[in-house]
């Protein structure tokens, strides 16, 4: 091997070791992107005069989803959600229905531009989901700890 | 020739981002006017009233035209999408919902007002775990993952959708029809199961289907007859893995005009699509295979009497670099007869050119959430092949050309 065939391949290794360093990089810059700031303690809350103290897994993603629409004693359902970007949001979507907000955009949406399903009511803070939930009768909703008071219920998940 | 295009494009798509930016600072102003207006809440009967509006601008080379004259110095604006509807629950188990749709797209759809889908939607069982209804009206045709919405821009995953399998140029046929619909889903603790379908009367009327099926000049019209049309789905983890297989059987009736040289022959339609999706945080990946079965009888001439099978696929990757921005790289194949797959055997038979009978599409595209109403979206199709291209936009087949580049930007608002 020639010297300058030896120079090309150093070169082509220091070229090659730049874009990997790059790549890792821009792959961890992604993951701190990624994760979500942690938010404070929160529960799921219902309206005082719902009386379902817990509900499974199952039903909870499927309210949320919009396909069920009532208490098992046949009382409408009425769901209030904060907006696609609020991390509060963000840490239910992904820790109670193990959904990313855009997939549950994305399946209202397919219910509302389809004519086959209705949107959950989007409220600006959670001082308006505590207003909304704890004086609209069926209603489910969540909110962090600090935020509660009487006029909602905690609802568990089995 | 390139050069010259490529330039023609360039000036074109600085004048259409100025314009766009113009467009779309206006209409987030109004937008944060319309947010300060008090929004009626808690309508009587769970009243929802949602809407959607868009334009688009389309800039294509050589002479072959999507959505009007696209391939003209000053590019196609003449794609424009608007939606309003309404839904109604009086009961936890009873929903009316309508939407009426306007849609410009060059010469097969002039922008005209018409009912989109209206029906009545009663659930008669309803448990925590499973749900049964019955749906009566004019439904969207539940086929594949895009067609129940496929003109609202917010749920497409691209400006135009795969053309290989959601056509434009046979819209009508597709997207609706009258008739009743069974549903019903049961949920599983890790997935749900659902299906809808049932007997339909399909959508036929009109020069858009009339030429994609029959071709030009045919003096006689189309009748719908009884059709079927069903999709069963299944999703895991609420959505992350999607899977889902349509199809419909679709008749259709030729009525000839009198001294017509077409007799009273039929047309039987029924593709199938077999659909898969994999959702992660960032990426979402998805494919759609399509086998379209084509049978066309009793018309009294040899070359339109045909039975053969389509085939369409696509692979398509959506990466979501941040809440607002999101990237998407797509491969969408067309064969119009997977037995003829470079249309050497059509043109030999009918003289025709043998790309109209394929089309690979190689897409990449853009989409920015300005905010959560208000989208943009910027695209570039490398196209071989001219199968999903309309007649009617392109009268003279001669003048198309078999590789070709598509640029679109598109701007949509909703509520």
């Amino acid at each position: 091997m020639s010297t300058g065939q030896i120079k090309k391949l150093v070169t082509i290794k220091i070229k090659i070791s730049h874009l990997i360093a790059s790549i890792c990089l821009l792959l961890g810059l992604l993951f701190v992107a990624g994760k979500t700031w942690a938010v404070e303690p929160y529960e799921i809350v219902t309206n005082s005069g719902v009386s379902e103290k817990t509900l499974s897994k199952n039903a909870l993603r499927a309210i949320f989803g919009m396909r069920l629409h009532t208490w098992p004693d046949g009382s409408p359902i009425h769901v209030f959600v904060l907006p696609d970007e609020a991390p509060l949001h963000i840490a239910f979507s992904k820790e109670k229905l193990n959904v990313f907000p855009y997939q549950l955009r994305a399946a209202w949406d397919r219910l509302v531009f389809s004519g086959t399903g209705q949107a959950p009511e989007t409220v600006a803070s959670p001082e308006e989901m505590l207003a909304k939930v704890g004086s609209t009768p069926g209603a489910i909703g969540y909110l962090t700890r600090s935020r509660m008071d009487g006029s909602v219920n905690v609802l568990h998940v089995k | 020739m390139f050069y010259t295009s490529s330039n023609h494009i360039r000036r074109c798509l600085t004048r259409e981002v100025i314009r766009l930016v113009v467009v779309s600072a206006v209409l987030s102003n109004c937008v944060a006017y319309a947010q300060k207006l008090p929004i009626p809440q808690n309508l009587p009967n769970n009243l929802q009233i949602h809407g959607f509006a868009s334009q688009s601008w389309l800039k294509s080379t050589d002479n072959n035209n999507v959505f009007g004259k696209s391939s003209s110095d000053s590019g196609s604006f003449d794609f424009r999408e608007l939606g309003l509807n309404a839904s109604m629950r009086p009961k936890p188990n009873l929903q009316f919902s309508a939407q009426m749709l306007s849609r410009t797209a060059g010469k097969g759809s002039p922008g005209n007002i018409r009912l989109d889908y209206g029906f009545i939607d009663y659930a008669f069982l309803s448990e925590e775990n499973s749900k049964m209804g019955i749906r009566l009206g004019r439904m969207k045709n539940p086929l594949g993952f895009y067609n129940d919405t496929r003109d609202v821009p917010f749920t497409r995953p691209s400006i135009l959708l795969p053309q290989s399998i959601y056509f434009d140029r046979v819209r009508k046929v597709a997207i609706a029809a009258d008739g009743v619909h069974l549903y019903g889903e049961y949920r599983f603790d890790h997935g749900v199961l659902s299906f809808q379908g049932g007997p339909v009367r399909p959508l036929v009327r009109g020069a858009e289907a009339e030429v994609a099926l029959l071709g030009q000049g045919v003096p006689g019209h189309l009748d719908p007859d009884i059709s079927y049309i069903g999709r069963i789905s299944y999703e895991l983890d609420e959505g992350r893995l999607r899977f889902a297989f349509s199809g419909t059987d679709l008749n259709i009736n030729y009525d000839p005009a009198s001294g017509d040289p077409l007799r009273a022959g039929s047309i039987r339609f029924t593709p199938l699509i077999f659909s898969a999706q994999y959702n992660a945080e960032r990426w979402s990946f998805t494919s759609e295979y399509a086998l379209r079965h084509f049978e066309y009888k009793n018309f009294g001439i040899a070359a339109l009497n045909q039975d053969f099978f389509g085939e369409s696929y696509y692979l398509q990757g959506v990466y979501r670099i941040t809440p607002e921005w999101e990237a998407i790289a797509r491969y969408d194949v067309l064969y119009t007869d997977s037995n003829d797959r470079s249309g050497k055997k059509w043109a030999a038979a009918t003289g025709g050119d043998p790309h109209r009978r394929y089309a690979k599409d190689i897409t990449v595209g853009l989409r920015w959430n300005v905010t959560p109403e208000f989208m943009l979206r910027a695209e570039y199709h490398r196209v071989h092949g001219t199968g999903w291209l309309s007649t009617l936009d392109n009268p003279n087949s001669g003048d198309l050309s078999p590789n070709w580049n598509l640029f679109s930007i598109l701007g949509s608002y909703r509520f």
